[in-house]
C-alpha cells in the first residue's frame, strides 16, 4: 500500500532480507565467492565428508569396499524416493505416501511374477521380468496420478490427501499379497515361485564392481536434475513452489503442474520399490516402512526448502547418503538400535539448524 | 493543554532499505493533546517513520525522546510499555478469533489459576466498542466483519491499552463518511485526554478536519512543518509533489492506431455489470475508481483469472475466448498485478523470472536454452535499466521499483501487445514511478495498448489518453485527456 518498504514476507526463507550492501562489502563478497559458494551450496556435502572422516577413524570396517557397497545399496532406495519427493517439495507439496507406493508397486509386480492369478476369469502370469518391471512402474505411476487427482480436484491439502492414500495403498497391498511376503512359502513351491534373476541383480548385483542399485539411483538423480534445470516443466515446479500466484498469472497451470509432479513421484516410487524388492529378494505390503519420512529428511538435509521454491536433487542425494552412512556407521560402532533412532533424529535437526544458520549468514 | 516540553521528539531519524533511502535525517515532534498530520505521497516515508516509533522497524540512526528523556532501542513490547499504540494500515487482527478476543489479545484478563475470564473479556470489549459508538457484537468472528468494522475493532483494541501516543496509519482509507466522522469524534475525545496523535494521510482534505500541525514528507525528507491554519490545499500539494508535473509524468502523445482490444457485455456475478470499452494501439486508457469498485476484478477477468459470466472479447477484431492466463498470454495480453508479491517469484534469480510467462507457452517437456535466456535477460536489464549487481541476484533482494521492472520485462519477453497495469506505482518510490511512466510511454510508441488502473488521481489525469470512471462494477463516466478534474473523477466514483 504505502511506503516502498520491501515487506518482510512470512516464510522463513526471507530471514536475511533487509540488509543494505556497501561498496566495500560488495568487493569483499566478490573476493570470497568461492568460499561463499561452497558454504552456501556445499553445507550437506561438508557434513557428509566430516561424518565419513569420523567413521573411517572410528571403525576399521567403514572404508572396506564391501561396506561401502553395502552403504550405497542402502542409500540408493532412499535416494530414488527422495528425488521424487524433492520435485514434490519444490512445488510446495509433500508426499507421505512414497513408502506405500513403493510397497504396493513391488507387491503387485512380485505377485504377478511369481503366481498365476485370475483376473475377471482370465488366467494370467507368472509374467516375466520385463513385464513385471513395467507393471511396477505402471502401478507406481497410477498411484501418483491418483494422489495428484485427489489434491487438484478435491482441493484438499497435499498432506492430508497423501496421508489418506498412504493407508489406502498399504491396505490394497495387504489385500493383493494376502498379508504374506511374496514369494511366500505357499507359492514358492508351485510354478517357478521366485523373483526373476534380473530383478535381484537390480537390487543386490554389481556392474563393473559398482552396485547396480547405486547406478540406478544415480541415473534417477541425473534425470531429476535435468528436468529441473533444462525443461519448462522443471521451471514450472520452481515457480509454483516459489510463488503460486505469480506462476498462475504467468500462465502456468497450477493443477496440471501438481498433477504432473505427483505422477513423476509415483513413477519413481514404482522404480524404487522394484529395486528394493530385488535387494530383499522379497516383496510385502508393509515394506519401505518409514521411507516417507526418510525421503523427506533426505530432501530437507539436502537443503531444499520445505516450503518450496528452492533446492534441488543433488542435495537430496547427499541427504540420502548422510542418512545411509549414519545408519551404517552406528551399526559399525555397535550403537544399539534404540540409541540409533535418537541419534538419527538429532542429526536431522542439527543439520537443518546448521543449514538455516548458514543461509542467514551467507545469503546476500 | 499544550506544555512546552514536547511529549515526543524524534531527531535525525535515518533508515535505508536496499535501493531506497526511506528516511533521510528526519526531525519530528508531537505535543500532548495534539494531532500532528504526516502528509506525503506513496513512498514518501510516512509509514516507515511511524513503524520506527511503534518498534516494528529498527532505525539505522537518530534519537528519540519522550518527555525529554531519551529512549533507546525500540521494539514492539518496549513501545507498548512506553504507551505508544499503533493502528496499522494493514489490519493486524486474527480473522478466526472474535472481536472481543482480538481486543484483549496478548493481555487476556484471567481469573485465579490462570483461567481466562470470558465474562470480563466480553464485557470489556462491549464497553470499549460502545465507547467508540459502534455497534459490533463482541463475540462476532473478525472474518465475518466488513473492513470498516475490522478497522474500528482494531482501534478499540489499541485504545484499551490507554496509549499516550497514538499512531494512525491512513485510518480512513476503508471507512465510509459516517464512520470517518465517528473516528474524528473519537480523536477529539482522545485529544482532550491529552493523548498525542500522529495521523498519517495522503488526503489533503482531511488535514484541517483533524490536525493542529502538519508535516510534509517527500522522498524520505521533511519538506516542512506548518500549523494547519497556515496550510491550504494548494500549498500542501505543492510541498508533497515538489517537482514539475512534466518531470514526474513524462507523458508523450502519439498517434493512436486501430482498436486492438474490444470488450463487450462483460459481467461477473455481482461484481461487474455490462462493461464495454475499446483500447487502441498506442493508447493509455485510464480506469479510475475507489477501492473495491471492481477495477481489480475487471483486470483479472479479462486475463482469465476469474470465471466470466458473460463477455465478448475481440482482439484485433477477432473474437476470442480467454479461459485462463495461458490463453491470455497467447493472445498477447500482459498483467502487472496490483500486489507486487503476486508478480515475482522471490527466490528465483532474474532470468527465470523474466522468461516465466514465455515458458508457460512451451510444452512441459520442451528443453530450455539457458544461454539464450541469459542473453535475452541481459537485453531487458539494459533496456529497462534494472539495477542489480548480477543476473543471479534473487529478485527478492531487488528494490520495489526494480522488481516491478522485472515483471514488466516478463511481459515484454512474452510479446505482450495489450498491457494491463493494475496500480503500477503502488509501493514504489517517486523516482521509480517516473521511470515506470517513461516505460509506459516507450511501450505505447511501439504500438502497445495500455489499460492503466489507478486510484491515484494525479497520475491517471496526467498519463491517460482517456479515462473511464468506475463505481459499483460499472463505468459511470468517460473523459478525454485534459477534460476531467480531480473533482469530476471523485464525483463519478463515489
Amino acid at each position: 500500500m504505502e511506503d516502498e518498504v520491501p515487506q518482510r514476507a512470512q516464510s522463513e526463507t526471507d530471514l536475511s532480507l533487509p540488509m543494505e550492501e556497501s561498496a566495500v562489502a560488495t568487493r569483499a563478497r566478490r573476493g570470497s565467492q568461492t568460499i561463499r559458494g561452497l558454504a552456501l551450496r556445499g553445507g550437506p556435502l561438508i557434513a557428509l565428508i566430516l561424518l565419513s572422516a569420523y567413521l573411517s577413524v572410528g571403525s576399521p570396517y567403514f572404508l572396506r569396499i564391501s561396506n561401502l557397497v553395502n552403504v550405497t545399496r542402502q542409500s540408493a532406495i532412499t535416494a530414488i524416493l527422495a528425488v521424487g519427493q524433492t520435485l514434490v517439495i519444490l512445488s510446495a507439496g509433500i508426499d507421505l505416501s512414497v513408502g506405500a507406493m513403493a510397497a504396493i508397486s513391488a507387491s503387485v509386480a512380485a505377485v504377478l511374477m511369481t503366481q498365476r492369478v485370475e483376473i475377471a476369469g482370465l488366467a494370467f502370469g507368472p509374467v516375466d521380468f520385463w513385464l513385471g518391471f513395467l507393471i511396477a512402474i505402471a502401478v507406481g505411476t497410477l498411484a501418483g496420478m491418483i494422489n495428484g487427482f485427489i489434491i487438484t480436484r478435491g482441493r484438499i491439502p497435499d498432506f492430508i490427501a497423501t496421508l489418506g492414500t498412504l493407508e489406502i495403498y498399504r491396505g490394497i497391498g495387504l489385500l493383493v499379497t494376502g498379508g504374506l511376503p511374496v514369494p511366500s512359502h505357499l507359492t514358492a513351491t508351485e510354478l517357478k515361485g521366485y523373483l526373476p534373476e534380473p530383478m535381484i541383480w537390480m537390487g543386490s548385483g554389481s556392474f563393473l564392481g559398482f552396485p547396480v542399485a547405486g547406478l540406478i539411483a544415480l541415473l534417477v538423480v541425473v534425470v531429476g536434475w535435468f528436468i529441473l534445470r533444462y525443461t519448462a516443466l522443471g521451471r514450472a515446479f520452481f515457480a509454483v513452489g516459489g510463488n503460486r500466484e505469480a506462476a498462475r498469472v504467468s500462465g502456468i497451470s497450477i493443477d496440471r503442474t501438481k498433477f504432473t509432479v505427483y505422477t513423476i513421484c509415483g513413477l519413481m516410487c514404482g522404480l524404487g520399490g522394484f529395486v528394493l524388492a530385488g535387494r530383499l529378494n522379497s516383496a510385502n505390503a508393509l515394506m519401505a516402512n518409514g521411507q516417507e519420512l526418510n525421503s523427506i529428511a533426505a530432501v530437507v538435509i539436502g537443503g531444499t526448502n520445505l516450503f518450496g521454491g528452492e533446492g534441488g536433487v543433488l542435495g537430496s542425494l547427499i541427504g540420502a547418503l548422510i542418512m545411509g552412512v549414519l545408519g551404517n556407521g552406528l551399526n559399525l560402532l555397535n550403537v544399539s538400535a534404540f540409541w540409533q533412532r535418537i541419534i538419527q533424529g538429532t542429526v536431522i535437526i542439527m543439520v537443518v539448524v546448521f543449514d538455516q544458520w548458514r543461509r542467514r549468514r551467507f545469503t546476500t | 493543554m499544550r506544555s512546552n516540553q514536547p511529549l515526543l521528539r524524534m531527531e535525525q531519524i535515518d533508515k535505508s532499505y536496499p535501493g531506497v533511502h526511506a528516511l533521510d535525517h528526519v526531525d519530528f515532534n508531537l505535543y500532548e493533546g495534539e494531532v500532528h498530520v504526516l502528509l506525503g505521497e506513496n513512498g514518501a516515508g510516512k509509514s516507515t517513520l511511524v513503524k520506527i516509533l511503534s518498534g516494528s522497524v529498527p532505525r539505522d540512526s537518530g534519537r528519540i525522546f519522550m518527555h525529554g528523556e531519551e529512549i533507546g532501542d525500540l521494539n514492539p513490547e518496549r513501545a507498548q510499555e512506553l504507551g505508544i499504540g499503533m493502528v496499522y494500515q494493514e489490519l493486524s487482527l486474527v480473522p478466526s478469533l472474535s472481536a472481543a478476543e482480538n481486543i484483549f489479545l496478548g493481555q487476556l484478563p484471567k481469573k485465579r489459576l490462570g483461567i481466562v475470564d470470558w465474562q470480563a473479556i466480553n464485557n470489556g470489549a462491549k464497553e470499549s466498542l460502545e465507547a467508540l459508538g459502534v455497534d459490533i457484537d463482541p463475540q462476532a468472528e473478525i472474518r465475518g466483519l466488513n473492513v470498516a468494522e475490522q478497522q474500528l475493532t482494531e482501534i478499540a483494541r489499541i485504545l484499551t491499552k490507554e496509549p499516550k501516543i497514538l499512531l494512525l496509519d491512513e485510518p480512513t482509507s476503508a471507512l465510509s463518511d459516517n464512520d470517518r466522522e465517528r473516528l474524528f469524534e473519537i480523536i477529539r475525545l482522545l485529544r482532550e485526554r491529552g493523548v498525542g496523535i500522529v495521523y498519517i494521510s495522503h488526503r489533503l482534505v482531511e488535514v484541517p478536519l483533524v490536525g493542529q500541525r502538519v508535516t510534509v514528507l517527500r522522498d524520505g525528507k521533511v519538506v516542512g512543518t506548518l500549523p494547519v491554519n497556515e496550510a491550504n490545499e494548494e500549498k500542501l500539494a505543492q510541498m508533497m509533489v515538489g517537482r514539475d508535473l512534466t518531470e514526474q509524468y513524462p507523458k508523450q502523445y502519439i498517434e493512436l492506431g486501430e482498436a486492438i482490444l474490444r470488450i463487450e457485455n462483460l459481467s461477473l456475478d455481482d461484481v461487474l455489470h455490462d462493461i464495454n470499452f475499446e483500447l487502441h494501439r498506442g493508447e493509455i486508457l485510464g480506469i479510475f475508481g475507489l477501492m473495491g469498485a471492481g477495477q481489480m476484478e475487471l483486470a483479472r477477468a479479462i486475463f482469465g483469472l476469474e470465471p466470466l459470466s458473460t463477455a465478448n472479447i475481440y482482439i484485433e477484431g477477432q473474437e476470442v475466448a480467454i479461459r485462463n492466463p495461458a490463453e491470455a498470454i497467447r493472445y498477447g495480453l500482459g498483467l502487472l498485478t496490483r500486489d507486487r508479491r503476486e508478480g515475482i517469484v522471490p527466490m528465483l534469480p532474474i532470468p527465470p523470472n523474466v522468461t516465466l510467462a514465455k515458458l508457460s507457452q512451451f510444452a512441459p517437456y520442451r528443453f530450455l536454452n539457458l544461454g539464450d535466456e541469459i542473453e535475452v535477460t541481459n537485453k531487458y536489464v539494459r533496456d529497462l535499466r534494472i539495477q542489480t549487481p548480477s543476473l543471479d541476484r534473487r529478485v527478492i533482494f531487488l528494490s520495489g521499483g526494480n522488481q516491478q521492472k522485472v515483471v514488466l520485462a516478463r511481459w515484454l519477453c512474452s510479446g505482450a501487445k495489450i498491457m494491463i497495469f493494475d496500480e503500477p506505482t503502488r509501493g514504489i518510490d517517486v523516482g521509480a514511478k517516473a521511470e515506470v511512466f517513461g516505460l509506459m510511454n516507450d511501450l505505447t510508441k511501439k504500438g502497445v495498448g495500455i489499460v492503466m488502473i489507478s486510484s491515484e488521481m494525479p497520475e491517471i489525469l496526467a498519463m491517460a489518453d482517456r479515462i473511464l470512471v468506475m463505481r459499483g462494477g460499472q463505468f459511470t463516466a468517460e473523459y478525454k485527456e485534459g477534460e476531467a478534474t480531480q473533482e469530476d473523477l471523485l464525483r463519478n466514483a463515489s
